[in-house]
């Protein structure tokens, strides 16, 4: 019998052992970190536990999820979240796919940009958070007297605008997730092969017509999943607007990511708190499965 | 040919320029680190003057010389668990075959793809249960899933890419399995076992959502939260939040770009399509 290096039969029920023990921790982290806390959440969001009110928690049915679909502050937010998310894959889209053309070229100058323009995405966020405060601080914030200065925001800072803080804080949101587009962008450029354009040149395609008919049908996927990727962990944002409004000014800037922690922490209220995370990964199968269903297409 | 020269040097220029003005606000962070509180406040782009007092001064305070311990606490031994949790799954996945592997595989991937606010409430519930709030036992153990998966899934493509026949020669004199693997395939694999280390521990470092939740008393405290106690509302000075910042940032950055390549291959492998 040969022994192929790919696949091969196990030896001995001994190497099936083996096998199984190696891959146990990992396998219990798992299930300690993401399965049993998912199965509680679902057992907890059927739960009626208000802290104030009964320390545990006692079987409340659908009472949690009837009054999560009248909670008007939550139907907000969770309108308010969509255009976060829409709102930051849009910039992180704008910001990507011109830098990634640019950065496309086989330049020394353009090997280091494309690593250093890593760095919003490796650079913690309490970090960048406290970074843009600083910037945009209304009494020493170098943003802040452009934005002055051009008129967009007036003695106090944008942050404290319930009209533009979200805008802000979106635009702050796809700068951060920016580089990961830009790095799968590259790689689906660097794919596409020469001759494809040379043949267009000789055709006398010019550069839009090439960057139309060549570029833009063979990065549309990654685009997309990329898109869908980066619009989930949108999705479930919590650390930049809470560090840097705290939700605020009037609620301005509180997504489901923060109404949910501070239903626990705040409010008190863990079996509500549950259930809007329940019905967040309901939203979030959605879309992974769309997810699915356009990597089967390809 | 001249003309294709000049283009080329215009790219580059915008290049500079546009990546530069990306850049600028975590330029700013460190700038601002070193620049005196009066001169922060003329809000000149240029730093008149250097100086290192806000390192000096965050570096005498209690509280955060705590954090800083804690951090390096956590991130260590979140680093060590990691490699020594994800080894062996990798090399099980790699080498054996066996019933349920596909779904163990998919299993661990899944927890990576699982953002950190869909399971909170849970966590904070079963850790104060089990009284582990305020604990850096508890925070260890949550940031393992921080970077476990993609650990298990980079080491697991590495581990591929050593042939067997190096490890079945080793065995033919007589060594066991894993005294195979300890012998031939770890010393080859080396590099990306330290970069997977270090990658848990800069992803550790750096949480602030878990660490939020599960910490509230001052000796327990980790860098991210201690920043925010430095922000004082009353009397603050925008160069030691700065200073924190950097003293969080650099890490990250400085092991990021010494492991770049084996992070940024490891991410497209680990099943994001580029």
């Amino acid at each position: 019998m040969s022994l192929s290096s790919a696949e091969r039969a196990p030896r001995s029920p001994g190497d099936q052992a083996l096998a199984y023990a190696l891959v146990s921790p990992a396998v219990a982290v798992a299930l300690a970190i993401a399965v049993l806390p998912l199965l509680y959440a679902l057992w907890l969001s059927f739960q009626d536990w208000y802290l104030l009110r009964n320390p545990q928690p006692i079987w409340g049915g659908f009472k949690n999820f009837s009054a999560l679909l009248a909670d008007s502050a939550l139907w907000s937010a969770f309108w308010r979240t969509c255009v976060w998310t829409l709102g930051t894959v849009a910039v992180e889209i704008a910001l990507a796919l011109p830098l990634a053309l640019l950065l496309n070229r086989d330049s020394a100058i353009a090997r280091a940009a494309s690593a250093l323009i890593l760095l919003p995405w490796v650079m913690p966020f309490i970090v960048l958070g406290y970074g843009w405060r600083f910037l945009l601080d209304s009494e020493v914030g170098a943003l802040h007297a452009v934005l002055q200065a051009l008129g967009v925001a007036d003695t106090s800072s944008v942050l404290n605008d319930p009209n533009l803080a979200l805008g802000v804080i979106i635009f702050i949101s796809g700068w951060k997730g920016m580089p990961f587009m830009v790095l799968a962008l590259l790689a689906a450029l660097k794919s596409i092969p020469d001759e494809l354009y040379e043949a267009a040149a000789i055709d006398g395609a010019g550069h839009w017509q090439r960057f139309v008919t060549i570029t833009v049908p063979l990065i549309q996927n990654t685009v997309v999943i990329i898109g869908l990727v980066l619009g989930i962990l949108a999705f479930y944002s919590f650390d930049l607007p809470w560090i840097m409004t705290r939700g605020g000014p009037q609620d301005a800037t509180t997504i489901l990511g923060i109404t949910m922690f501070k239903a626990v922490f705040t409010d008190l209220r863990p079996a509500y708190a549950a259930a809007i995370s329940v019905v967040m990964l309901l939203i979030l199968a959605g879309a992974a499965l769309t997810l699915l269903q356009l990597r089967r297409r390809d | 040919m001249n003309d294709k020269r000049l283009i080329d040097v215009a790219l580059d220029a915008l290049t500079i320029l546009l990546v530069v003005l990306l850049l600028a606000p975590i330029i700013w962070v460190f700038v601002a680190s070193i620049r005196p509180d009066a001169d922060l406040m003329t809000r000149s782009l240029i730093p008149a003057q250097v100086t290192f007092e806000h390192f000096a001064d965050i570096l005498s305070r209690s509280d955060f010389l705590i954090a800083l311990r804690n951090s390096l606490l956590v991130g260590g031994s979140v680093a060590l668990l990691t490699v020594l949790i994800a080894l062996p799954a990798a090399y099980s996945l790699s080498r054996f075959t066996y019933r349920g592997r596909d779904a163990i595989g998919f299993l661990i991937l899944a927890t990576q793809m699982l953002p950190a606010v869909a399971v909170l409430v849970p966590i904070v519930v079963i850790v104060r249960s089990l009284g582990l709030a305020n604990t850096l036992t508890a925070l260890t153990v949550t940031h393992l899933a921080l970077g476990l998966p993609i650990a298990v899934w980079m080491l697991k493509g590495y581990i591929d890419a050593v042939p067997r026949e190096l490890e079945e020669a080793s065995m033919m004199e007589g060594s066991t399995q894993l005294g195979a693997m300890v012998r031939i395939t770890l010393p080859l694999i080396r590099p990306a076992i330290v970069a997977v280390g270090t990658f848990a521990f800069v992803l550790s470092w750096g949480e602030f959502l878990l660490a939020l939740a599960l910490i509230t008393s001052t000796d327990v405290k980790t860098l991210p939260l201690a920043l925010q106690t430095l922000f004082d509302p009353y009397s603050f000075s925008w160069g030691v939040v700065m200073a924190g910042g950097v003293v969080i940032g650099a890490p990250a950055v400085l092991l990021f770009f010494l492991f770049r390549n084996q992070l940024v291959g490891g991410l497209t492998a680990g099943g994001i399509k580029g």
